[in-house]
This record gives C-alpha cells, sequence and structure tokens, in this order.
C-alpha cells in the first residue's frame, strides 16, 4: 500500500518535471536553458554513477571515459556524415563493452581494485586519445558544421535526465536492485544466498555506462567540439562521485539534489573569475563536511529536518496514539 | 546408505598455509535425514560447511550432491543447485527490512525461476519461523534470536534440498532453543534434509538422526548420537576426561 503511493508520487513529480522542462524553451531565455540543460546532464552522470556506487557499493573515479567514448563514438560518425543521434545506441553499446575492460579482471576481486582500476584505465583512454591521430589527438575533433540544434539537444537531454531517474527507482525496487543492495551490504552472504555478484556488478556497470556515454554524445553536440581534455578530464570524474555523495548515495532523489547543488555552483563558479579556480576546494569541503556530520548527504538533512518539524503539531495532542 | 545418499563427502581436506583445517573427512547423508557434526572449538565444523557450499575451495578430496560432483563450483552455483548455509555469526543485510532479506534468497536461489509467487513463498516463510510481525522492520533493529531465525528464513527461501544449519541455537535461551529444534524438526518433516553443527550437546542428540564428531580437523567418531557418545575418544576429546 506505502509502495503503491510512493509510486504514484514519484510517477507525478518526473511527469510534472518533465512537462516542465519540455515547455521551459517557450517562457524561458537561453542562458537559462542552458543552465539547466548543464543541470539535466549532472543528473543523468550523478544517476548513473548512483546505479553502481550507490545501489552495489562499487565505487568508480573514471566515468570520464565512458563521457568520452560516447562523445568520440559520436563526433567520428558525424563527421563521416551519420546523423548525430542516429549515433547514440553505437556510443551506448561501445561504453558498456568498455565497462567490462574494467569489470571483469577486477569484480571477481575483493577490496579496492576495482576502483583503483577505474583511475588507471581511464587515465589510459585520456592519454590515448590524446596520441592517436584517428581521434585528431591532443587538439580534438569539431563536429561537421550543420549538426547543431539546440533545440532538440535540451530536450533529448531532459528526457534522458528524467528516464534515468525513473529507471533508478524501477533497479532499486526490482529484485535487480535488491541483488545490488546485497552485494553492497555483504557480498559473501548475497552469494550464499545464490547472488551471482560478479555478474550482476558487470551488468550495472554497463548499464551505467551505457547511459553516461549516451550523455557524453548529447555534450559533443551540443557543444560541438570536443578534446581528451573536456571529456577525458579526470576533474570530471571526481565531480561525477561528489554530486551522489553530497546528495545522498544509495537513494533515487539524493544524486539529484547533489548534482542541483554541484551543477548549480559549477556555473557558478565558472562565471565568476575570482572563484574559478576555487571549485576543488569547495569540493573538498563539501565532501568533509558530508562525512563529518550528514553520511546520507543533503537527503538525510532534508529527511532529519522534516522529522524534526513534523514532531511540533504532534506533540500536543495525547490521544493521537 | 550409498544407495541413497543425497551427499556423498570423499577426503575432504583444507589447508590454509601450513594450518590444516580439515584433514580427510569421509561421510555420506541420506535423504531426509537430520545429521549433526560436533566438535571442540576449532574443529573444523565450520570450515566444513564453508567447503560444501563452496564459500571456500577445498585443497583436495570429493564432494557430490544428488550425484553430481560440486565441489569447486562457486558457492550461487551451489546455492542454485539446492544446497545452502546459514553463518554461525549472522550476516543479515542491515539496511534491509527482514522481508526484502527474504526475498533476496527467494529470488536468487534454487527457486529463481519462479519469480511470480515469490512474494507468496516469502510471506509464508516469515510465518513458519515467527518473523511475520518483523516483516517491515530494518534487520539492524532485531534480536539475536530473530537473526539466528532471519538466517534460516533466509536460507530456506532459496528453496533447498539440503539446509546446513551453523549453530543456530547459540546465544539463545533455553525456551528459544525449544523453539528452535520444533522448527527444525518441522523443516525436516517438509522434505528438506538438514546439516547442523552445534554447541548444545542435548539439542543435537536430541534431533540428528547420526553424528559425526570432529576434532582438529579428523573425524573420530560416526553414528548414531546413542552410540557416538558413548564413544572413548569423543568422551575425552570432546566432553572432557571423566
Amino acid at each position: 500500500m506505502r509502495q503503491g503511493r510512493r509510486w504514484i508520487r514519484l510517477l507525478a513529480i518526473e511527469a510534472g518535471a518533465l512537462v516542465f522542462l519540455l515547455a521551459a524553451p517557450r517562457f524561458l531565455e537561453r542562458g537559462t536553458l542552458n543552465d539547466i540543460w548543464n543541470v539535466a546532464f549532472a543528473v543523468i552522470l550523478a544517476s548513473a554513477w548512483n546505479l553502481l556506487g550507490g545501489f552495489a557499493g562499487q565505487v568508480s573515479i573514471g566515468y570520464s571515459a565512458f563521457i568520452g567514448i560516447g562523445a568520440y563514438t559520436t563526433a567520428l560518425l558525424a563527421l563521416k556524415g551519420v546523423n548525430p543521434y542516429a549515433t547514440l545506441p553505437l556510443a551506448a553499446l561501445l561504453a558498456a563493452a568498455f565497462s567490462f575492460v574494467v569489470g571483469l579482471p577486477t569484480f571477481r576481486l575483493r577490496g579496492p581494485y576495482f576502483t583503483i582500476a577505474t583511475i588507471g584505465v581511464s587515465e589510459a583512454v585520456r592519454v590515448i586519445a590524446g596520441g592517436v591521430s584517428f581521434t585528431g589527438g591532443s587538439s580534438g575533433l569539431r563536429m561537421p558544421a550543420g549538426s547543431f540544434d539546440f533545440n532538440s539537444n535540451y530536450a533529448a537531454m531532459v528526457i534522458l535526465a528524467v528516464g534515468v531517474v525513473a529507471l533508478a527507482a524501477w533497479v532499486k525496487a526490482s529484485p535487480f536492485g535488491q541483488a545490488l543492495a546485497a552485494i553492497r551490504q555483504d557480498i559473501d552472504a548475497a552469494e550464499a544466498l545464490g547472488v551471482n555478484s560478479t555478474k550482476y556488478k558487470l551488468l550495472v556497470h554497463a548499464l551505467s555506462a551505457a547511459i553516461v556515454a549516451v550523455a557524453g554524445s548529447l555534450f559533443a553536440i551540443n557543444f560541438q567540439y570536443i578534446s581528451p581534455g573536456s571529456v577525458f578530464d579526470f576533474r570530471l570524474s571526481l565531480s561525477i562521485v561528489l554530486m551522489p555523495i553530497v546528495g545522498g548515495l544509495g537513494t533515487i532523489a539524493g544524486p539529484v539534489l547533489g548534482a542541483l547543488l554541484v551543477g548549480y555552483l559549477q556555473i557558478k563558479l565558472l562565471s565568476s573569475p575570482g572563484l574559478r579556480d576555487s571549485y576543488l576546494f569547495i569540493y573538498g569541503g563539501m565532501l568533509i563536511a558530508v562525512m563529518l556530520f550528514e553520511p546520507k548527504g543533503l537527503l538525510g538533512l532534508l529527511l532529519r529536518l522534516r522529522r524534526f518539524l513534523w514532531r511540533f503539531p504532534s506533540r500536543p495532542v495525547p490521544d493521537a496514539g | 546408505m550409498p544407495a541413497d545418499a543425497l551427499l556423498e563427502v570423499r577426503g575432504l581436506t583444507k589447508h590454509y598455509e601450513g594450518l590444516l583445517a580439515l584433514g580427510g573427512v569421509d561421510f555420506d547423508v541420506a535423504r531426509g535425514e537430520i545429521f549433526g557434526v560436533i566438535g571442540p572449538n576449532g574443529a573444523g565444523k565450520t570450515t566444513l560447511f564453508s567447503c560444501l557450499v563452496g564459500a571456500v575451495t577445498p585443497t583436495s578430496g570429493t564432494i557430490r550432491f544428488r550425484g553430481d560432483r560440486i565441489d569447486g563450483l562457486p558457492n550461487y552455483k551451489v546455492v542454485a543447485r539446492g544446497l545452502v548455509r546459514t553463518h554461525q555469526i549472522v550476516r543479515p543485510f542491515r539496511d534491509m527490512t527482514v522481508e526484502q532479506n527474504v526475498s533476496v534468497g527467494a529470488h536468487f536461489g534454487a527457486g529463481r525461476r519462479r519469480r511470480e509467487d515469490a512474494g507468496r513463498r516469502v510471506a509464508e516463510i516469515l510465518e513458519k519461523t515467527g518473523l511475520a510481525r518483523k516483516a517491515d522492520a530494518l534487520a539492524g533493529t532485531l534480536t539475536i534470536g530473530e537473526l539466528k531465525r532471519l538466517e534460516i528464513a533466509r536460507a530456506l527461501a532459496t528453496e533447498p534440498e539440503t539446509l546446513c544449519l551453523d549453530e543456530v541455537m547459540g546465544g539463545l535461551n533455553p525456551s528459544e532453543i525449544m523453539e528452535a529444534m520444533k522448527l527444525i524438526l518441522s523443516i525436516r518433516d517438509s522434505g528438506v534434509t538438514i546439516l547442523m553443527i552445534e554447541h548444545h550437546v542435548h539439542a543435537v542428540v536430541g534431533v540428528s538422526d547420526r553424528i559425526l564428531v570432529l576434532n582438529f580437523g579428523k573425524p573420530i567418531a560416526q553414528g548414531p548420537p546413542s552410540a557416538v557418545m558413548k564413544d572413548p575418544e569423543v568422551i575425552s576429546a570432546y566432553l572432557g576426561e571423566e
């Protein structure tokens, strides 16, 4: 019963958000739409990372690799004359395949091997992308002229953002999500109940990578120019980890809240010259604050606030229970 | 015995570095039996269960379950074939509700192909193990007695043919022990073969059809409880000099 009401609420919020975001170009100006685009991009990255990092507890610090794979797949095929939006499925597929490169050798092991491998592999991909000629080397690639249309890119980005949040809610409630939660909490106990932990870790990593790659493709279409420094940036990987942690790890709303905050901050910081270089300092501070004061992140803070506010009206009614 | 043996263990050996945890254990378990495993601390009882389900790989020896070799298979595959264990030190998924804990077993165990009635099976098991009232409680909030029952409930939800119970009565009070013994007998009566490790000798003797005694990783006696408990080697090794 309670479960049903939660689904209705989630669907209502999602439908409302989708309608508002798709209608926004009619009444908001381009600068604001750009900001929404950035936040939607952040929501996708944070929610997709959370499938693996939050639900299954496998921390990857190499997600820029998947953004880059998506962006480069789209740019290279668009230069061959393919419609950029037709490249999205292939971008997703390539990123999912690439996720096995890190997952297959490390998911069988216990301990921090997966996390360490993600750093190494994503850095290797960045160096390779900057060193070989078909990617345009370190100077990057420019999308073909005429492939850009902000309105369709904006629509694709917000639909994907709302869709990923819905997908995350569905995964969390499904047996698949239960297997991931079991793996996060006690991997040996999960195996002892029949959960093939390696398989489910590989699956969720691939799913998550595919989503991030599609966001990377849309990034390439929107910015029209990509380089290893922009899409394979290690700092990008770090901020992807930061958002779900700050917002509330392993929850549905948490990564969205984290993406709203970090995405908004990023826009403000980058537009004020005095603060442009201070963002790592601010991110570090946020991370420390979350770990010290509210490990459940912004969502935990909000829930605590709600419990606090609800206590007052219930107290003067002694016969209520 | 071998004619209808469900589980056949031969020469099962496990070394940890230089330490011998199990040294050549042989036994058979027949379908429908309750088979007790006892022995002093460090005798290798839990290691034996870990080897049976594939949580650790035996150094040598063979394990046959329903006629097929299962030694060397990973734990989740052994569960799929119908052999499951509980943990002596309980390992609940603390951030999940009791019901969710049990449904992991229902969705991924030997009964995983029948997802559509998983909810009903979970409800039945919660009822049977006396956890129905706690279905929506977080596992992290349960008492030790409830956690022990949750271990059994999760394992039962995998729909095992054989259930290995590792000290499910440890830490329970006498009335809880009576309840646990009743539960174990009713599980056996529902057609599940049971292996149980237990410190409470009276409990084991009371419910087991046969008993295996381990000492320093070696089997020192095997047979009906009444005979085994009179064995002079068992008395000196396990129960102390008298």
